[in-house]
């Protein structure tokens, strides 16, 4: 192990960071209000389009113009397809969830193609820089400090601002929360746009990784980081973060360390583990309280 | 400033959306292949002296991914059958009988082949194109097995053939078996690396059996020892970070890697190879084929690839270059993979059996297939047998990319294949 064991760590915790991020922009959203929101693939995709489309601009222009992209995306889809069914069934939202995700799926084959198209948004940390005696690749590293800066500061924000009280509040018990002046929309509205910001970092950080995007980009991250959630405990922003970032170091440790004949069955040790975590824990790891059975 | 080009496709799309619900037509073909079609059966009909009757013609069927994820990789194939098409129509057509072609879309969705499959057999095809890809073209091929119909197909995979589907399926490929006993060869003898290591994407089938032959070749002529490791990742694994580790803390770093993968993890793994600093040759089959993703790994280089030719005009063999840049010339874009070709050659193979059986019947004309004996074609000699509808000695193209910039190394055929 030895010399090998910080390059390791680093993947690690860069993917487990990729992970925790995607997991938290589910659950702030689910945590307000119960959708389970498939879409959040195409928070992340649709934004790494518009590094695509702007690729000749200067680096600034093309990320901010990718978070703008991401906010108005969450925006406009929470205005037009789930405020319509706010307080109906979550299958219904789940449903709805799926049909955005098609939607703009589709109309992103139909507009760019389906094949893969290249972006290199932060060409600047290609290159190594030597940590603890170890090469340790810079864009990586950057992963696992941006994600790690934006938790501290989601944090920061959940706990000290009045907006994160409201959101607080809103996940613990909505209708409650709403009687003692908390806006309902506005709320719902912050928890897009959070988590839109989300994706975009997401989309930067990954698509700087693998250096292009296409239409089902952001599906591969979001799948596991839906898995996550639920480990996680469905509803708890720490148990999110946590959960995504358990499965992203498990899975990577698992490809380091098993031995080549078990290597492509990585993902059923993962899920095992999934499993494991359920029965014990069917609530996740974390349960949120305001989802708690009351009897 | 922006590019439009991508609103402006939305928009005809719609417009096309709009116009077919009003005609009572919902078919979401691309444009282009729409107008090329249209002009191809209006030709035929013209050259048909003005009153097309039925006999005149003979209906090919395409089964096609027109739409959805894998649209991109089915055109090329598409766009090549249709200049055969247009070539064979020209010079009076087969048996006497103009092409024409009846359309399917499959959505990109494998199952619907089966449906395509019934619908054009039911229009009255006597042969039906498929998707270049087993799982692809397999549900419409057993269909079309069925009827007594011939199946065309790109699939590189041995079992779209007469043990897989059965006598009536053809593919054109070179079997991945191939494929990998030609680079090993080729890296072995032509290059002299002496150690390598093979990085496995586990996703379909074709890449498994590349990098098995592969391996089986590789370690035949440089020694079990010369296979310094392999590794496995999954095409939608967001990383491979682990992976790429492993190959760094090697005690000896090889002299080349193999990769056996397609887009887009194929690519993303490349990226992620060179980023950690590992500078080896990267060896790759047919999945990896065409510059559309080289952007994606800025000034890529040592990068060798096999395919059916080079598109960018510079293959050994003149016929070739003549072709792409015919292809160019037509379809007004520049050919940017080799799968058109495979597409010619298909169409290509058919009339010239049915010319031979002097029959349309699918039985008499697989009975001519079968004797191709290095039948000269578009894409090479081709040799088909009653039990094996795919090539496996063909020489192919080595292609390689030197600062993201493409072209021809050579043509290497494999001396030992196996395909147990």
């Amino acid at each position: 192990m030895g010399s090998a064991f910080i390059p390791i760590m680093i993947d690690a915790f860069s993917v487990g960071g990729l992970y925790a991020l995607t997991a938290l922009g589910i659950g702030l959203i689910f945590s307000v209000m119960r959708l389970a929101n498939f879409a959040h693939a195409e928070f992340v995709t649709v934004p790494a389009y518009a590094l695509f489309v702007l690729s000749d601009h200067p680096v600034v222009v093309s990320i901010s113009a990718a978070v703008l992209v991401a906010v108005v995306l969450a925006l406009v889809t929470e205005r037009a397809a789930f405020r319509p069914l706010r307080g109906i069934d979550p299958a219904t939202m789940l449903i709805a969830s799926f049909a955005v995700s098609m939607f703009i799926q589709r109309l992103l084959v139909f507009a760019f193609d389906s094949r893969i198209k290249p972006v290199n948004p932060l060409a600047v940390l290609d290159g190594s820089v030597a940590l603890f005696g170890a090469q340790v690749n810079l864009l990586k590293l950057t992963t696992v400090i941006t994600c790690l800066v934006l938790l501290i500061a989601l944090t920061v924000f959940l706990k000290y601002t009045r907006f994160g009280l409201e959101m607080r509040a809103a996940a613990e018990d909505f209708t409650m929360s709403r009687l003692l002046g908390v806006r309902a929309n506005r709320v719902i509205a912050t928890a897009f746009v959070l988590s839109a910001l989300l994706a975009a970092v997401v989309a930067v950080l990954f698509s700087a990784q693998t250096g292009f995007v296409h239409p089902r980009f952001g599906l591969q991250i979001v799948i596991i980081a839906f898995v996550a959630t639920v480990i996680g405990g469905l509803g708890n922003l720490l148990g999110a973060a946590v959960g995504g970032f358990l499965v992203g170091v498990v899975s990577t440790l698992l490809q380091a360390l098993l031995p080549p004949d078990l290597r492509p069955f990585r993902e059923a040790f993962v899920f095992l583990l999934v499993i494991l975590v359920l029965l014990f824990r069917p609530q996740g790891l974390f349960p949120a309280r305001g989802l708690k059975e009351r009897i | 400033m922006f590019d439009l080009a991508p609103v402006r496709r939305v928009w005809i799309y719609f417009g096309k959306w709009e116009n077919a619900l009003r005609t009572g037509q919902n078919r979401g073909n691309d444009t282009m292949l729409i107008r090329h079609l249209f002009i191809t059966t209006a030709a035929a009909a013209l050259v048909a002296g003005g009153s097309a009757l039925a006999e005149d013609t003979v209906k090919v069927g395409f089964v096609m991914s027109y739409s959805g994820w894998f649209e991109p990789i089915d055109a090329s194939t598409i766009r090549g059958a249709m200049l055969a098409i247009d070539d064979i129509n020209d010079a009076g057509g087969v048996l006497g009988r103009q092409i024409e072609v009846v359309s399917f879309d499959n959505r990109s969705e494998p199952a619907l082949g089966a449906d395509g499959a019934i619908d054009v057999i039911d229009q009255g095809a006597v042969a039906v194109l498929f998707p270049s890809d087993f799982d692809f073209g397999a549900p419409g091929a057993f269909i079309a097995q069925e009827a007594g119909v011939i199946s065309l197909s790109g699939a590189s995979d041995p079992n779209f053939g007469v043990q897989g589907i059965g006598p009536f399926a053809y593919s054109i490929s070179n079997a991945a078996q191939s494929q990998g006993a030609i680079l090993a060869e080729w890296a072995y003898n032509e290059m002299g690396w002496r150690s390598a290591y093979t990085l496995l994407d586990t996703t379909i089938a074709f890449t498994n059996s590349l990098c098995e032959a592969f391996d089986r070749r590789w370690s035949e002529l440089a020694g079990d020892d010369a296979l310094l490791g392999s590794d496995t990742f999954r095409n939608d694994d967001p990383t491979i970070a682990a992976q790429v580790t492993r190959i760094n803390g090697l005690p000896e770093a090889p002299d080349a890697i193999m990769l056996c993968s397609y887009a887009p993890g194929g690519p993303s793994a490349i990226r992620q190879l060179r980023a950690a600093g590992l500078d080896q040759p990267v060896m790759t089959g047919e999945s990896l084929d065409g510059d559309y993703w080289v952007g994606a790994v800025p000034g890529l280089s040592d990068f060798y690839v096999v395919n059916y030719g080079s598109y960018v005009g510079d293959d050994p063999n003149p016929d070739v270059n003549a072709f792409f840049a015919r292809y160019a010339e037509v379809y007004d874009r520049e050919p940017d993979v080799s799968y058109g070709i495979r597409g010619y050659s298909l169409f290509q193979a058919w009339a010239r059996a049915a010319e031979r059986a002097g029959s349309f019947d699918g039985a008499a004309v697989a009975a001519e297939l079968d004797r191709f004996d290095n039948e000269p074609l578009a894409i090479g000699p081709t040799t088909f047998t009653p039990d094996l509808h795919i090539a496996t000695t063909r020489p192919m193209t080595i292609m390689q990319a030197q600062d993201g910039e493409f072209s021809a190394l050579g043509t290497y055929a494999p001396e030992t294949v196996h395909l147990d």
